[in-house]
């Protein structure tokens, strides 16, 4: 029997992982759509908003001493231990806070009239820095993950790239689902097709790597993905459900259109696998026999 | 410099488990709740039975206090520090119990107290107010087979100096770079 690593809870960092993802790179969506003059986006700044808020309280929900969290944070901060340098998991706490202010702006932005947040929001500056601290936490939650020394399978350089790529297609999906102009559709279908095939060789390099490691550990989380007890959940909701179908359907609608139903089936497929992409990974971390 | 570290002699250890019932008297009053993340009992010694080979062999594990300690690093509030004594220790009032630390210790050295959500591991409390008085950690004094030893590494007139100098030892995982301060003594 596999002794899968039982800290994280994968039904708790996966979900805040996910959304926080979806978060992120819709940030840079959101940026775009500006940019593209796509009017209307209040729904889509709320789901941002909402997203990033239901992430933090994943994380929160998985910490086992949650009473402590401002107390230790304060006081970690004011006598200079905070280690924002040193611990991904500090640059995490620092960036989700400064992404959750900003999509709260944005969201107010597009709810109420108020000259000045107007101002500040449309501004270039502000683009920037959304599309940037979105980047950023895109890229950190893969980090985060892959810092861990104790657990092989994550402890490599893959994952935040995998991650990258994973948030680029929910981005791309929740556009796919909440913007209906046509010309935006047919961008989204091109790109999520093409994110697909590279998340795909992404994941397939993933397991792979992992089964032909150096470290036992790493091999026996492959070996549980691809034929052991997480292979149904590997093989079924990350690889088919998640990437293959939303795939072929990028595929056909790649020329032409043909049914924004089936685009938006694609979309909700790819954000289930992404979420699935990121319960098997953590649930598939194993700690190397000491001996 | 100081720098305490841990002596433990497999060639000598009878497999007792005094050292990992003392841990639990001393450092958790006892306490019969489950270690549920080791499925065992309170105690920051975990044992480890390899039973492939041509003989069974037992290894007792707990924190390493490495000199480049991953757990230290991980920590986003500074809860988990290197003290100057050498020893990795755990700032109770600054842990938020992410759990960072428990998944980047390659030596899975850290268990969850349910009670306090502190990641618990060596040393508790008790063996840490011993130390400061100059008292071997519980283990190290209730081991009948002097399997174990404890002090400074950079003395070399200590006990677990002097061991160390005419022992053969290993250290565990040593390819992670973390500079353990646990020695397995193998033999004379």
């Amino acid at each position: 029997m596999i002794e899968f690593q039982e800290i994280w809870n994968p039904l708790l960092i996966g979900p805040f992982l996910w959304l926080a993802g979806i978060a992120d790179m819709a940030c840079v969506a959101y940026v775009l759509l500006r940019q593209a003059k796509v009017d209307n986006l209040k729904a889509f700044s709320w789901v941002l908003f909402i997203s990033i808020v239901a992430a933090l309280a994943f994380v929160v929900a998985d910490l086992s001493r949650p009473w402590n969290l401002v107390n230790a944070l304060m006081t970690s901060f004011f006598t200079g231990q905070f280690g924002l340098f040193r611990s991904w998991m500090a640059v995490g706490i620092v960036l989700l806070s400064v992404a959750t202010l900003l999509l709260f702006l944005v969201a107010l932005r597009h709810t109420v009239n108020i000259k000045m947040l107007n101002a500040v929001v449309d501004s270039g500056w502000f683009g920037v820095l959304l599309a940037v601290v979105g980047l950023l936490v895109a890229v950190y939650s893969g980090f985060l993950i892959a810092a861990t020394h104790g657990i092989p399978f994550w402890n490599t350089p893959l994952l935040p790239v995998l991650w990258l790529i994973s948030s680029t297609i929910g981005a791309v999906a929740l556009t796919e689902l909440m913007i209906h102009r046509d010309d935006i559709i047919r961008f989204t279908v091109r790109a999520s097709a093409a994110a697909e095939v590279v998340e795909l060789v992404a994941v397939l390099a993933l397991v792979n790597l992992a089964m032909y490691s150096g470290t036992t550990a790493a091999r026996t989380s492959g070996w549980a993905l691809v034929y052991g007890p997480l292979a149904p959940a590997f093989w079924g909701g990350v690889v088919v459900i998640g990437s293959l179908i939303p795939l072929a359907i990028g595929l056909v609608n790649w020329r032409r259109v043909i049914s924004k139903s089936l685009v938006a089936a694609a979309a909700i497929l790819a954000l289930i696998g992404a979420l699935m992409l990121r319960i098997v990974v953590l649930q598939a971390g194993v700690f190397e026999p000491v001996v | 410099m100081t720098r305490l570290a841990h002596l433990w002699d497999q060639s000598r250890c009878i497999a007792c488990g005094a050292c990992i019932a003392a841990c639990n008297a001393a450092n958790y009053n006892s306490t019969g709740r489950e270690n549920k993340k080791w499925r065992w009992l309170a105690s920051n010694i975990k044992r480890v039975e390899i039973l492939t080979g041509p003989r069974p062999t037992l290894y007792l594990i707990q924190c390493q206090h490495c000199d480049n300690p991953p757990c230290v690093l991980v920590c986003p509030t500074g809860a988990s520090h290197k003290d100057v004594d050498g020893l990795v220790k755990i700032k109770k009032e600054l842990c938020i119990g992410c759990k960072y630390c428990m998944v980047a210790c390659p030596y899975n050295a850290r268990w969850l107290d349910e009670e306090t959500g502190l990641p618990r591991k060596c040393m508790g409390d008790e063996c840490l107010s011993r130390v400061k008085a100059g008292l071997d950690p519980v283990c190290v004094a209730v081991c009948p087979a002097g399997a174990r030893a404890f002090g400074d590494i950079d003395d070399p007139n200590s006990e677990i100096s002097r061991r160390l100098a005419k022992s053969r030892y290993v250290r565990l995982l040593k390819n992670k770079d973390t500079e353990p301060k646990y020695f397995v003594v193998v033999g004379p």
